[in-house]
């Protein structure tokens, strides 16, 4: 029998074992439990503003600070869950056993990702159904105590607020892919960490090169310039909040466009990731 | 029939950080591990045991030579399909429980879900782990990791089993009954490769062994051949007067009878192997 036809197809459910291994490692780590708990801890306090009674723009408050929650403790717990679930598996040497069976490397890779993100995605869905919560019950009491600025009915977009959140989560996607490639050569899990924080701010600061790509002569800070735009994703382009928050529908065709770009991305990476973790010794 | 494990000229470097020369760990090493039996790697720490079985599993890829197991490149994932590795620390995920550990390793291992229960169920039964599958890894002993351990490399009904000190830290009972199961194994027609300190075990168990030092093979063989070979001709009587041994010697000679000299045990050969190689390196 030949060599090529003794290869092992590469598959899917094996990919997905790992990631549901990952997501229950995840889920049992007590860092998940404490995320949650202080991102819902950090939406409630926005009902203290209450005293200052802001009527209807309360509301704009109440979905700002849900926003916020989302935006920086998901992409911080991405940054956290992906680097611990990933290099965990080296530092603890898990991975020796794991890649002592019948697996490819990028097959680990992927799980390790999808267990990551959806991690990260279960944690964004508790807290759009917190705000979501908080803010219909907030709204149904105002209606009562000021009928008169609701008079056209509610003004909360709901549909802008579940929008806002698949935006994030395709950023966090992103995110998490980009802290798995610096995972697959850390020495440690501190690196991928703080790689993957720089990555979060030069991200969302990308735009700022791409506009200063035509304006600058010298050809080093042009190469510079068109490395940060070309390499580095733009996650500023996932801040769709202020639209929403401010009751604008956005339309489908920019949901469209968003996930083609985080498709686009977060296959770089990984693909980047798998090719380095092969070359990886454990 | 195809060598389950053939290593062919093998050599390891090791880049050190900040420094200009590598560190050799394997050096130029040659093995062929035939189907069947148990082989015994034997060595010292640092002799080069643990970076050879990991690039058996493909964990390594070496610097120069060739390994291959069944035939196929060790860096062949498929390779591996007939394979099954217990770690020498029990490296497993201590958040899952023994039956979910087993669970994961045989999803992953391509096993259905229906035969994954069945086997779940007689390797749970078979490593003495049956009323404790159900409890988290985190709370097991060191002989209970062991044996989930060996669970964990029989789940997928492997034709070879590489077992790193399998042993280690586990009570004399539970060193019997592990030895108990690898010779079960072996009458199953598996092939184990087993690295281990334990030399009186190795002894007993094992039908051929390589004995690594600095990385190179210092002595290869049947372990009767080896202790045979290695034996330094003593001739150990008791009871008698020093002037009447030479005597019983001769009249042994005369009468047509053959005096046996008394052989090493492995143990001393692979003492006296791992400190001459140890002066050697020094000089």
């Amino acid at each position: 029998m030949s060599e090529a036809s003794q290869s092992l197809a590469w598959s899917f459910s094996r990919a997905f074992a790992i990631a549901s291994n990952t997501f229950r490692e995840a889920v049992r780590m007590k860092l998940f439990l404490a995320m949650t708990t202080l991102a819902i801890c950090s939406l409630a306090s926005s009902f203290f503003f209450r005293e200052f009674n802001f009527g209807s723009s309360e509301l704009k408050f109440i979905t700002d600070f849900g926003f916020g929650g989302m935006s920086v403790f998901g992409s911080a717990l991405a940054v956290i869950v992906s680097a611990q679930l990933f290099y965990g598996e080296i530092e603890h040497r898990t991975a020796m056993t794991l890649l002592a069976k019948p697996i490819h490397r990028s097959e680990f890779v992927l799980g390790k990702f999808m267990g990551a993100w959806s991690t990260v995605l279960c944690f964004l869905a508790m807290l759009t159904l917190c705000l979501i919560a908080a803010l219909w019950w907030r709204e149904t009491s105002l209606m009562a105590e000021y009928p008169d600025s609701f008079q056209s009915g509610r003004i909360v977009q709901y549909g802008s607020l579940l929008g806002f959140a698949f935006a994030q989560a395709l950023r966090i996607g992103i995110l998490c892919s980009v802290v798995i490639l610096f995972s697959t050569y850390a020495s440690s899990s501190l690196f991928a960490m703080v790689m993957g924080v720089l990555i979060w701010i030069v991200g969302q600061l990308q735009h700022i090169a791409t506009e200063a790509w035509g304006a600058v002569d010298s050809w080093i800070l042009k190469g510079i310039y068109a490395f940060v735009s070309y390499a580095l994703p733009n996650l500023h382009l996932f801040d769709v909040g202020e639209g929403a928050a401010l009751g604008e529908n956005l339309s489908l065709v920019l949901y469209a466009k968003l996930a083609a770009y985080a498709l686009l991305y977060g296959t770089f990476y990984l693909a980047i990731a798998s090719a380095s973790f092969n070359r990886r010794e454990l | 029939m195809t060598p389950a494990i053939a290593i062919d000229n093998l050599t390891k470097d090791f880049r050190i950080p900040g420094a200009k020369q590598r560190l050799r760990a394997v050096e130029s090493l040659s093995l062929t591990i035939e189907q069947g039996g148990i082989y015994g790697l034997l060595g010292p720490n640092g002799s080069g045991k643990s970076t050879t079985i990991k690039i058996v599993l493909g964990l390594l890829s070496p610097s120069s030579g060739d390994c291959r197991v069944f035939d196929l490149p060790s860096s062949n994932p498929a390779a591996r399909k007939r394979v099954g590795y217990l770690p020498e620390a029990p490296y497993f995920q201590r958040f899952l429980t023994g039956r979910e550990l087993l669970q994961y390793f045989g999803r992953l291992s391509g096993l259905s879900r229906e035969r994954l229960h069945e086997r779940i169920d007689s390797l749970l039964a078979r490593v003495g782990l049956e009323d404790a599958g159900d409890r988290r890894i985190g709370a097991y002993s060191k002989g209970m990791l062991q044996r989930i351990g060996m669970a964990q490399a029989l789940i997928g009904d492997p034709e070879l089993l590489i077992l790193d000190e399998p042993t280690a830290g586990v009570d004399p009972v539970g060193a019997a009954d592990i030895a108990t199961l690898i010779m079960g194994l072996k009458e199953e027609g598996k092939t184990i490769l087993l690295c281990s300190h334990l030399l009186s075990q190795v002894e007993a168990i094992c039908d051929r062994v390589a004995i690594m030092g600095k990385g190179r093979l210092l002595r290869e063989g049947t372990i009767e051949s080896l202790t045979r070979d290695a034996g330094d001709g003593a001739l150990r009587i008791e009871g008698l007067a020093s002037g009447a041994r030479a005597e019983i010697e001769a009249l042994a000679v005369e009468r047509g009878g053959e005096v046996v000299r008394s052989s090493k045990s492995l143990e001393d050969l692979f003492l006296e192997l791992a400190r001459s190689d140890g002066e050697e390196t020094e000089q």
